[in-house]
């Protein structure tokens, strides 16, 4: 059984290199010339998203689905980028350390509601996207605001390298996830996702372990939220925006191999599908197709994935 | 007097009359913030508010009676709608047969997927959304290009008054779904499996429904009931956008579950869902009397659907442990 999940996993993860190498190439191709420089582009075109598909696939491994997400990357970008504006490199490092922990608080209390609530994860979610996004405008009103440079090129590198942008989502990925799916807490995490009540009967503390799981995710939403503010260098406070976030973030989740039903995936596959996401509609806009067909692409790829993955799990049911 | 208060509380359920409660005291409330509230005037407009949403509400209870969830309801409305107005040049016939139509197809699409193939229905009506978005805005450019204007048949339908200032037409569209919706869950055999799938689809399926049945027969009545409050919304605004009902896909959801459908499936009831609405219709005049921020507004608007939500989980029994 377990060398079949992970047979299915390996190959999940094999199909989306396998698209986002297809897609890449294709965009190589696209451009005149293809250097560093053009690497580094796709690549802070897809951090924002990446980091956020991140900390959403961590809560769907954990169980949970987080619909508010999107906000609290928007909120910790309005932060920053209000706060940030003509301050020095310490000051601005300083603010980020404090946005980030701000996300981590917000994500915890979003954990803490929804468990001691009892109500399911969706609804609570849904309800804090609301407030999160009102607080986002209640502080950053007016679309603007800005960072100290050489802090934002933490991310963005400041010359033509891509190296800076890729430490962007490797680090989170090396730093924060690798360590944690080894730890007593990542077990938790998958045992929780997997099944409640018998992660419960062998001494799992559900309610502190969804605590947990909520703070990381938005510790990795913070993370978008300070990308977002590097690379555009402003914030705005639309929730247009913070539901689109969310939508690409569920979206990348599942293209990446995450079963919605919990308890299994790595992080590695959902990376890869912010990117095939990012692709879609810059290779369209390539060509000078109106970007409105690419949402009908994107919509359509996703569907596609789940409805093949639906099928194979039918056929290996009938097949047994 | 004893009597008439027993059978009262015999009749009506402990949590309907808390919504009951909730809903009286959110009246007065508004009530005292802005006086002009207590005319007809302003109860007839707030009914009118409430109509789409509680139709939309209706859709949306039945699939998560049945453990579902629909979240391309609102685009599902949107195309309806834009359907409508399009095609209206070439006769109201032709105009609504293509509504009717397209609503029946996107169901259809929903509920073979969820049904059949077991796609978990958020990711499901969520890339369906996205698609359908992706769809409409090249469509306006392209082949669904012309009129934007509501013919002025569903313009009365949908906000004009039949007698007084409370009694409308959406009032009485709402009255027609709710008897419908209501005879459906309670008296039908489909409502029966509706709920039952809903509770343990594994035991349902062992009794030989063929569960993919039901599952179709919900996505495609939510996708209708879309479709009518489409109608209903886009003739109170005149002009048909993109983005008519995107407001409204998120208060719907909030509507059923303060109404005390459980998310889950299995439980809840259509009557709740009404009480939703009202409730959501009655905090939106509120917020616009008290005339804060947009912000504020979010953030108030939020809160309460979470505390809502909350007391409902708290005074029913059927609490989640951990």
């Amino acid at each position: 059984m377990m060398n079949q999940l992970r047979l299915r996993e390996r190959s999940w993860t094999l199909g989306i290199t396998a698209l986002f190498l297809i897609l890449g190439i294709w965009r190589s191709q696209q451009l005149p010339h293809f250097g560093s420089y053009e690497i580094k582009t796709i690549i802070l075109g897809a951090v924002p998203i990446a980091l956020l598909a991140m900390g959403q696939s961590l809560i769907i491994i954990g169980g949970g689905i987080n619909l508010a997400i999107g906000a609290e990357a928007l909120l910790i970008n309005c932060l920053t980028a209000k706060f940030m504006n003509h301050t020095s490199f310490v000051h601005s490092l300083l603010i980020g350390i404090l946005g980030l922990a701000c996300s981590v608080l917000v994500g915890a209390i979003t954990g803490w509601v929804i468990s001691i609530s009892g109500i399911a994860d969706i609804v609570v979610t849904l309800a804090t996207s609301f407030v999160i996004v009102g607080l986002a405008m209640v502080i950053f009103p007016i679309p603007g605001g800005g960072a100290n440079i050489h802090f934002a090129h933490l991310v963005t590198g400041g010359g033509k390298s891509f190296v800076f942008p890729l430490f962007a989502i490797l680090v989170p990925y090396l730093v924060i996830w690798v360590p944690l799916y080894r730890s007593r807490t990542g077990i938790s995490i998958f045992a929780i996702g997997s099944n409640k009540d018998a992660a419960f009967l062998s001494g799992v503390d559900v309610t502190r372990t969804r605590i947990k799981l909520y703070a990381f995710g938005g510790l990795f939403a913070g993370l978008s939220g300070i990308a977002l503010t590097c690379v555009t260098l402003s914030g705005s406070a639309i929730i247009t925006i913070a539901n689109a976030a969310t939508l690409y973030s569920v979206a990348a989740s599942v293209l990446g191999g995450i079963a919605l039903a919990g308890g299994v995936g790595g992080l590695f596959g959902p990376i890869l599908a912010s990117f095939v996401i990012y692709f879609i509609p810059t290779i369209m806009l390539g060509y000078g197709i109106d970007p409105a067909y690419s949402q009908i692409i994107q919509g359509a790829l996703t569907i596609l994935v789940v409805l093949a993955g639906g099928w194979l799990r039918l056929r290996a049911k009938r097949s047994k | 007097m004893k009597a008439i208060l027993d059978s009262i509380n015999y009749r009506i359920p402990k949590s309907m009359r808390s919504l009951m409660g909730i809903l009286v005291v959110l009246f007065v409330i508004t009530g005292l913030v802005d006086h002009y509230f207590f005319s007809f005037d302003s109860i007839g407009n707030t009914l009118q508010i409430a109509a789409p949403l509680a139709i939309f509400g209706a859709g949306q209870t039945i699939v998560m009676l049945t453990g579902g969830i629909d979240l391309s309801l609102a685009m599902t409305a949107t195309g309806a709608i834009y359907l409508i107005s399009v095609k209206s040049s070439s006769g109201l016939l032709v105009a609504i047969t293509w509504a009717v139509l397209f609503c029946l197809i996107i169901g259809a699409i929903n509920g073979v997927a969820i049904g059949i193939f077991k796609v978990n229905p958020l990711i499901m009506t969520l890339s369906m959304s996205t698609v359908l978005i992706g769809f409409f805005s090249v469509g306006i450019s392209t082949f669904l290009k012309g009129s934007s204007h509501v013919p002025d048949v569903f313009v009365t339908l949908s906000s004009g008054y039949i007698f007084g200032p409370v009694l409308s037409w959406p009032l009485v569209v709402w009255f027609i779904v709710a008897t419908l919706v209501l005879f459906l869950l309670t008296r039908t055999g489909l409502g029966r499996l509706i709920y039952s799938i809903g509770d343990n689809a594994t035991a349902v399926r062992l009794a030989g429904v063929k569960v993919w049945k039901v599952q179709l027969a919900s996505y495609i009545l939510c996708s209708l009931f879309a479709g009518i409050g489409g109608v209903i919304l886009g003739g109170q605004s005149g002009a048909v956008s993109i983005d008519l009902a995107t407001s409204l896909l998120l208060p719907t959801v909030a509507a059923v579950v303060i109404g005390g459908t459980s998310i889950m499936g299995g439980m809840g009831t259509y009557t709740g869902t009404i009480m939703g609405a009202l409730i959501l219709a009655v905090i939106s005049y509120l917020l616009s009397a008290l005339n804060t921020s947009e912000a504020l507004k979010q953030i108030i608007y939020g809160t309460i659907v979470l505390s809502l939500a909350w007391t409902y989980a708290r005074i029913s029994t059927n609490v989640r442990r951990h």
